[in-house]
């Protein structure tokens, strides 16, 4: 997992780049249409091009007959079933391609979101920090301290919940920079990623944990905390980061499927992919 | 985390000035360039900025200008300014004195004549200010109420507002929180609601206090505050937060929202989660702003906000929620005109307070906050009105800019008390620390003043009023009960008198006065009241006379004063077509003196006057004479003696505007 994330993490920073500085729409855009065009060729290398374009042809041929014959109830009722029919054996045409495409595609996602569903700290601002403790460990009487990078500072002292085994504490961001919360109990230590200010467009990873498979998936910011960490998870609440369109507040991920889903049908014809 | 600043977003409206062939790239930023000009059909040149700093007494403003405290005051006259006692209205609340300005008539033409009115087909006292109904056709489903209609707020003032007579003549104007401007009158000009905006509970602001040492509070016409008698178990506080009635439910239920409080086991500090937004607050310590939806069926919710204060972990828990603002994002009733210019000052700034006065007075009338706490929330209402004021001078560039301050009042109000040795509710402990609050406010005023100095051109002319002066609130009348000993009011069951309110033990068949409101005497007329008794002609005439003598020959046994200067004969005072509609008589108190906590309401405690022992120790209720507010310009007047109507003809008058027939002032500035 850990080579698949970086192989991934590369490419999709290499493509986000360029646009660091420019509004997020910028880099969105570009990976749509990355991704529209990655796509089109899995799909075309791994779908039966001549059943999904049979499949096509069977339901306009149906559509027309229920036109044609819509007087006659028998007619209708069998082009219906006609309809049906194809339209099932256009799904099972897909189930390939969807099944090879989901996998590159939650890993794009997954690495995505890093560069947009959170936006990084701004300076005098402050935020909470939320560490959960693994086992049945009772926070109170583990002695652990926060230390943060000179660019923010712990603002208040923490909150120790024993019922939901976390221990909370509020920082506030000093200057803009990037570094690394560590979090100390006692001679073990674990360490979290820390984002204040930049550039419009950056990468921001939420959480850092101990890395079961889901979590490595979903949360490929930053390398899984170490197995003998006081801690099962540590997570900074960073503002979530909408994206304004037309007056109108858009979150990323919707913005990201309708660009790439328009590419993809506008490239189609160039591609020569049947969809 | 609580809620943070947002940057200028680009609106729907701005996007499409800004013109199509940039969409993509002005999507993406650069709001600040396409700001929408306030309504004007014609541009005009001249400039004018009225500050409306509330409550600013003439006294006391002359003072501090003379030790040199008041800079821009000073200022604005040593540049040829002019300074004048306004004449205020009668009586000299702050919601009929505004009105005087905003319509340029006396209360017969505006027809609000005091904080509360009353209802003649009950005698049951009602807000003067505005009106709500409900959906006037609805259908049921089970327990489902479908309103087929809409419900209405309406304003009972009369008569048309300043900024409409400028619209019609094409003069822009900004009309920034006016008082008694809720809801907004209709205009295209940009207006943003004033006092009388309700919480979303429809109150003047409810308080929730959460502690499990509850204590019993003293409850007021409107607003208030409510106790939630809260267990701390296990380090953890259940509680719930309540919201608007559920109009939407044939039980009308009240609408809660669950929240937990975590406490630390050892530090002075606590998580506060409350749907799904979570923020650690130390001891002593303010949220920012918590937004909060309370849910009433699947597609429809109401929008709030309101403020966290920890006061204490332990050994008691305590913690204050401020009264739940309306949200200006997503506004459940009207805040401005045109609406978008709520949702513009929260892209701008960020959640603001949206309550017509957000001062929690009564939080500190009931110690659930203290002087200091009071002081730091209502210092947070002062930097945001001086930073929106900013905002909106910087683009200020033709027109009218009109800006309210309330922090003067609403400070008199609750400090008179640490600068007057003789007040009942006096202590030097607090008066060493809080007594300079009021002089310290006045010169924050004075710093707002400087803002609009510092911006205004030279040919821009500057206004700053007040709508009444500060006196001392030491005694209070009880209106009522003086009726009741003088034979004009009589009691069902006499032996139940202190117990009585809102008139429930009134005879009303042998009553032939009583008093609701602030200022307000009412006869009870036959064919007006519902149970009247005292003719109207010469029978109410003579009633009217012999008992507004009785009540000016009146003397205070405990001081030798007399508590009421005058009592005013509302016919032969206002003018106007609403003076049918006014009380009888109006009371003008005397310095020190005002209407008891009791009377306004129905009440009728055993003496005739008390000391005021609360905290709400200043106030405004006297004769008009004894209260005037301030006129400030830095042009001259051509009046000695201005009244609040006059400074409406002169805004008129700046703008080449004609006055409309039924104002009744004149231009004074030259």
């Amino acid at each position: 997992m850990p080579v698949v994330n970086l192989v991934f993490g590369r490419i999709v920073d290499t493509v986000l780049w360029p646009f660091q500085g420019l509004p997020p729409w910028f880099g969105l855009t570009a990976a749509s249409l990355l991704t529209s065009l990655l796509m089109l060729e899995a799909y075309k290398l791994t779908s039966d091009q001549a059943a999904i374009r049979r499949a096509k042809d069977r339901i306009k041929a149906h559509l027309l007959e229920m036109r044609l014959y819509k007087d006659n109830m028998r007619a209708s009722w069998g082009a219906q079933a006609g309809i049906l029919k194809a339209n099932l054996a256009y799904l099972a045409a897909n189930l390939k391609p969807l099944a090879v495409m989901i996998v590159p595609l939650v890993l794009i996602l997954a690495r995505l979101g890093l560069w947009f569903d959170r936006a990084p700290l701004e300076p005098g601002r402050e935020t909470l920090v939320k560490a959960k403790l693994a086992g049945a460990a009772d926070p109170a009487a583990l002695d652990l301290r926060l230390e943060t990078p000179p660019f923010a500072e712990v603002s208040a002292p923490p909150v120790r919940i024993a019922d939901e085994r976390e221990v909370v504490w509020r920082i506030k961001a000093l200057a803009a920079g990037r570094g690394r919360l560590t979090l100390r109990a006692g001679d073990r230590t674990a360490e979290k990623s820390l984002a204040v200010g930049g550039p419009e467009l950056s990468k921001v990873s939420a959480r850092a944990s101990r890395g079961s498979f889901p979590d490595r998936v979903l949360y490929p910011g930053e390398p899984p905390l170490p197995d003998g960490a006081p801690v099962r998870s540590i997570e900074v609440i960073y503002p979530a980061r909408r994206l304004a369109a037309f007056g109108l507040s858009v979150h990323w991920l919707a913005a990201y499927l309708v660009l790439s889903i328009a590419f993809g049908f506008a490239l189609k014809g160039v591609f020569g992919v049947e969809i | 985390m609580s809620e943070t600043k947002k940057p200028a977003a680009l609106s729907r409206r701005e996007f499409l000035k800004a013109g199509a062939a940039a969409s993509a790239a002005a999507g993406l930023g650069g709001a600040a360039r396409f700001v929408p000009k306030v309504y004007g059909r014609a541009r005009t040149a001249k400039k004018m900025i009225v500050l409306g700093l509330d409550g600013l007494d003439p006294v006391l403003t002359r003072r501090w200008m003379d030790e040199g405290r008041l800079p821009a005051f000073s200022r604005l006259l040593a540049q040829g300014g002019d300074f004048r006692p306004l004449g205020t209205s009668l009586p000299p609340q702050t919601p009929v004195a505004w009105s005087n300005f905003i319509t340029g008539m006396d209360p017969g033409g505006h027809a609000i004549f005091d904080f509360i009115h009353r209802d003649p087909k009950d005698y049951f006292p009602v807000f003067s200010s505005t009106e709500t109904t409900g959906a006037s056709k609805t259908v049921r489903i089970g327990k489902t109420v479908i309103p087929l209609s809409s419900g209405h707020v309406r304003s009972l003032r009369r008569g048309k507002t300043f900024w409409q007579v400028l619209e019609d003549a094409g003069v822009p104007s900004t009309v920034f929180k006016m008082p008694t401007n809720y809801p907004p009158a209709e205009t295209k000009q940009r207006t943003l609601a004033g006092m009388n905006t309700p919480d979303v509970k429809g109150s003047y602001g409810i308080f929730n206090y959460y502690t499990n040492t509850p204590p019993t509070l003293i409850q007021e016409a409107g607003g208030g505050g409510r106790v939630h008698d809260v267990y701390v178990v296990g380090n953890r506080v259940e509680a719930e937060l309540p919201g608007p009635t559920n109009s939407f439910r044939t039980d009308a239920p009240e609408t809660t929202i669950p929240f937990q409080v975590f406490l630390d086991p050892e530090n002075a500090v606590a998580k506060v989660r409350i749907q799904g937004r979570e923020f650690v607050l130390k001891e002593r310590e303010w949220s920012g702003w918590v937004r909060v939806r309370f849910d009433l069926i699947p597609t429809q919710s109401v929008h709030g906000m309101c403020l966290f204060y920890l006061k204490e972990v332990r050994p008691r828990f305590k913690l204050y929620v401020s009264p739940v603002h309306i949200d200006p994002a997503k506004p459940a009733l009207p805040l401005s005109t045109p609406e978008s210019y709520a949702r513009e000052l929260e892209k701008r700034f960020g959640p603001y307070f949206t309550k017509g006065l957000p001062a929690d007075t009564s939080a500190l009338e009931n110690g659930v906050l203290d002087e200091a706490e009071f002081l730091e929330l209502d210092n947070m209402v002062y930097q945001e009105s001086l930073a929106m004021l900013e905002y909106e001078l910087g683009r200020f560039d033709e027109g009218l800019l009109f800006f309210y301050f309330s922090n003067a009042d609403q400070r008199q109000h609750m400090f008179w008390r640490l600068t007057d040795p003789g007040h009942p509710a006096y202590r030097e402990d607090l008066a060493r620390h809080f007594g300079g609050v009021i002089e310290r406010t006045y010169g924050e005023m004075d710093r707002a003043l400087g803002l609009a100095l510092g911006r205004a051109g030279k040919d821009t002319v500057v206004l700053v009023l007040s709508d009444h002066g500060f006196a001392s609130f030491r005694r209070g009348f009880n209106l009522n009960t003086w009726l009741l000993q003088n034979g004009y009011h009589r009691l069902l069951r006499p032996w139940k008198q202190a117990e009585s309110q809102l008139f429930d033990n009134t005879d009303w068949t042998k009553s032939r006065a009583y008093g609701v409101g602030l200022n307000s005497l009412y006869v009870n007329e036959a064919g007006r009241e519902r149970d009247g008794i005292v003719k109207p002609g010469p029978d109410k005439d003579n009633l009217v006379r012999e008992i507004a003598g009785k009540l000016e020959a009146l003397t205070d046994p405990k001081t030798g004063e007399r508590p009421i200067l005058k009592a005013f004969v509302s016919r032969d005072v206002y003018h106007g077509a609403n003076v049918g509609q006014a009380p009888d008589i109006v009371l003008g108190f005397n310095r020190g003196y005002r209407i008891s906590w009791q009377s306004p309401l129905g009440g009728f405690p055993r003496e005739v006057l008390e000391d005021n022992t609360q905290k709400w120790s200043g106030d405004h209720m006297s004769a008009p004479d004894v209260l005037p507010g301030i006129a400030f310009a830095n042009r001259e007047f051509t009046a000695e003696a201005p009244v609040l109507q006059d400074l409406t003809a002169s805004v008129l008058g700046v703008f080449g505007v004609e006055k409309p027939r039924e104002m009744t002032g004149t231009n004074v500035l030259g």
